[in-house]
């Protein structure tokens, strides 16, 4: 089987997302010693993709923005893709207005750029990134790689994050989930909760876990996140929520948390988290 | 003269002969015979593309002012370059030689060893506009609150408030004047009895541990986890911006994982 990718985001083309994507480049670039100037090229790269996916993969409507970054030796993959109309290429490389800067833009910036199409039609933009600095980082082995089975992914309100191995889960999740917590009107004390939880989550999931990435989906309402852990090896979930009332992390999660349940999703499980902001 | 300008009222650029606005004539005057007008006229034309890269740049940190000089730099030299015998189209071979000035730029200047300075000055004004939004309010702000009190966009805000976790040189630990840093004893942290039955139990499941943090850590903790004050309240109490209150509750945490860690690893 291939290679999973390192980090894989499962968000809707809404334009407030790509703000998601920078900032896991920006925890990725922290975790694997990704130099400043290194990590603006691969933003402004990626911003140009997603951006491109925003605008014009789904004409005016609502779909699926993918984004997978792969972290390999002496260098950083990331692919962008749609499930749209299937026109990436021409939209970013046509030469009227600004929309036929984004691939030269692209070009600049990455070290190797290539189409490709997805099965449903949509288009895919695989970029290489000359990295020196970074050695590979392959997730955890054994268990078998398996994403998140989330049935909400392209869910236009939710954000889905799967990543591995731990190290990378710890720089990227609590920032995406401070992320999202601002985007739910949370105060700047409860993003920090929010921020508090996503630390817990990572040191404490890996055991719970029924493959090699950590997988997060979050649904985002007005002061009020839903965070769903997985996917989690049956019984193991349980296992964790009776650990968590013997030792200082439960205490942590039922008060960061203001509610939580298990979840059965086909052969896992999943941990959901209600957070509020009861100000 | 004066009718055949208003004749053509599209000729904007009238301080430049009209004999072609056409780019491959234009690259002639000024790469084979350098008329200085001709290349006013092309970076006219190409200076929306310098000022769109330049925006589209990822370095936030870095005021707009500069960027655009770089870039223009960088048009510059394109202009110089360009061969329109060879080449495509001049934008293709403009976009890599401007982005190039731009990463040269910043990689000579060291830019990326250091934290820029506006971000350190940006992450200040935030932790500032969040302390004091909370002494007015009673409560801690949001971020479309600080970005409207700061007059920045919500997502350098966010950025802001990422950042500022990470910048152990802003002497953020340093206590306030005012600060009730003394006036905290153990009395006071002792809530209710429920507060009290779970203090008991977090100190059972990692007695010793919380104990090797250092006296503001533990207090700190106790006050979030077990009085289960909100993070503004805690730093009013001891003195600190709640920025910092929730840079000591994430490292002390951290460090109480480490030490369970390793109790459990040495039996």
């Amino acid at each position: 089987m291939a290679r999973l990718p390192n980090v894989r985001l499962d968000l809707s083309n809404r334009p407030e997302n790509v703000l998601l994507v920078r900032e896991t480049l920006t925890g990725l670039a922290e975790a694997v010693g990704l130099d400043a100037g290194e990590l603006s090229d691969v933003r402004t790269a990626a911003a140009e993709a997603c951006n491109n996916v925003v605008l014009h993969a789904y004409s005016g409507e609502e779909g699926p923005l993918e984004v997978e970054i792969d972290v390999g030796e002496g260098c950083l993959r990331l692919v962008v893709r749609d499930r749209g109309v299937g026109m990436a290429q021409d939209v970013l490389s046509s030469a009227n207005g600004e929309n036929g800067i984004g691939l030269p833009v692209i070009a600049a910036l990455a070290h190797r750029v290539d189409f490709g199409e997805t099965a449903g039609g949509g288009s895919e933009i695989r970029m290489e990134f000359e990295t020196p600095s970074v050695r590979e980082l392959a997730p955890a082995p054994g268990e078998g790689f398996e994403l998140a089975p989330f049935a909400e992914i392209g869910n236009a309100g939710t954000a889905t994050v799967s990543v591995a191995p731990a190290p990378l889960a710890r720089a990227i999740v609590p920032r995406l989930l401070a992320v999202l917590a601002a985007r739910a009107h949370f105060s700047t004390d409860r993003i920090s909760d929010t921020q508090l939880l996503g630390d817990a989550i990572v040191a404490h999931a890996a055991e719970a876990l029924s493959g090699s990435h950590l997988g997060l989906t979050v649904a985002v309402e007005p002061r009020a996140l839903e965070v769903s852990v997985g996917p989690l090896i049956p019984g193991r979930a349980a296992g964790l929520i009776r650990q968590a009332e013997l030792d200082e992390l439960g205490l942590l999660l039922q008060k960061l948390a203001d509610r939580h349940e298990l979840v059965s999703a086909g052969s896992h499980e999943m941990l959901k988290l209600h957070l509020l902001d009861q100000r | 003269m004066i009718a055949s300008v208003e004749a053509k009222p599209r000729a904007r650029t009238s301080a430049l002969p009209r004999t072609s606005d056409d780019p491959v004539e234009l690259f002639a005057r000024w790469q084979q015979h350098g008329d200085t007008a001709a290349r006013a006229a092309l970076v006219q034309r190409f200076m929306p593309l310098a000022r769109s890269l330049a925006r589209r740049y990822d370095r936030s940190s870095e005021p707009y002012e500069d960027l655009m000089q770089v870039a223009s730099l960088g048009l510059l030299k394109a202009l110089d370059r360009f061969d329109p015998d060879r080449g495509p189209s001049f934008a293709s071979f403009a976009i890599p030689t401007i982005l190039g000035e731009m990463r040269r730029y910043f990689r000579d200047s060291g830019w990326s060893l250091h934290v820029p300075r506006g971000d350190k000055e940006r992450a200040l004004k935030v932790r500032d506009a969040q302390e004091t939004f909370a002494n007015e309010h009673g409560h801690a702000p949001t971020v479309s609150q600080l970005s409207q009190y700061l007059e920045l966009d919500p997502e350098t805000v966010i950025d802001a408030l990422l950042a500022i976790q990470a910048y152990e040189s802003l002497s953020l630990d340093a206590p306030r004047p005012g600060g009730e840093d003394d006036a905290i004893t153990y009395g006071d942290t002792v809530g209710d009895e429920d507060g009290r039955y779970e203090l008991i139990e977090l100190d059972a499941t990692i007695v010793g541990v919380l104990d090797r943090l250092p006296q503001r850590e533990r207090e700190i903790l106790r006050m979030r986890f077990v009085e289960e004050l909100t993070q503004t309240q805690i730093a009013s109490r001891v003195g600190v911006s709640q920025m910092q209150v929730s840079r000591l509750l994430r490292r002390s945490l951290d460090q109480l994982r480490s030490l369970t860690q390793d109790e459990e690893q040495a039996g």
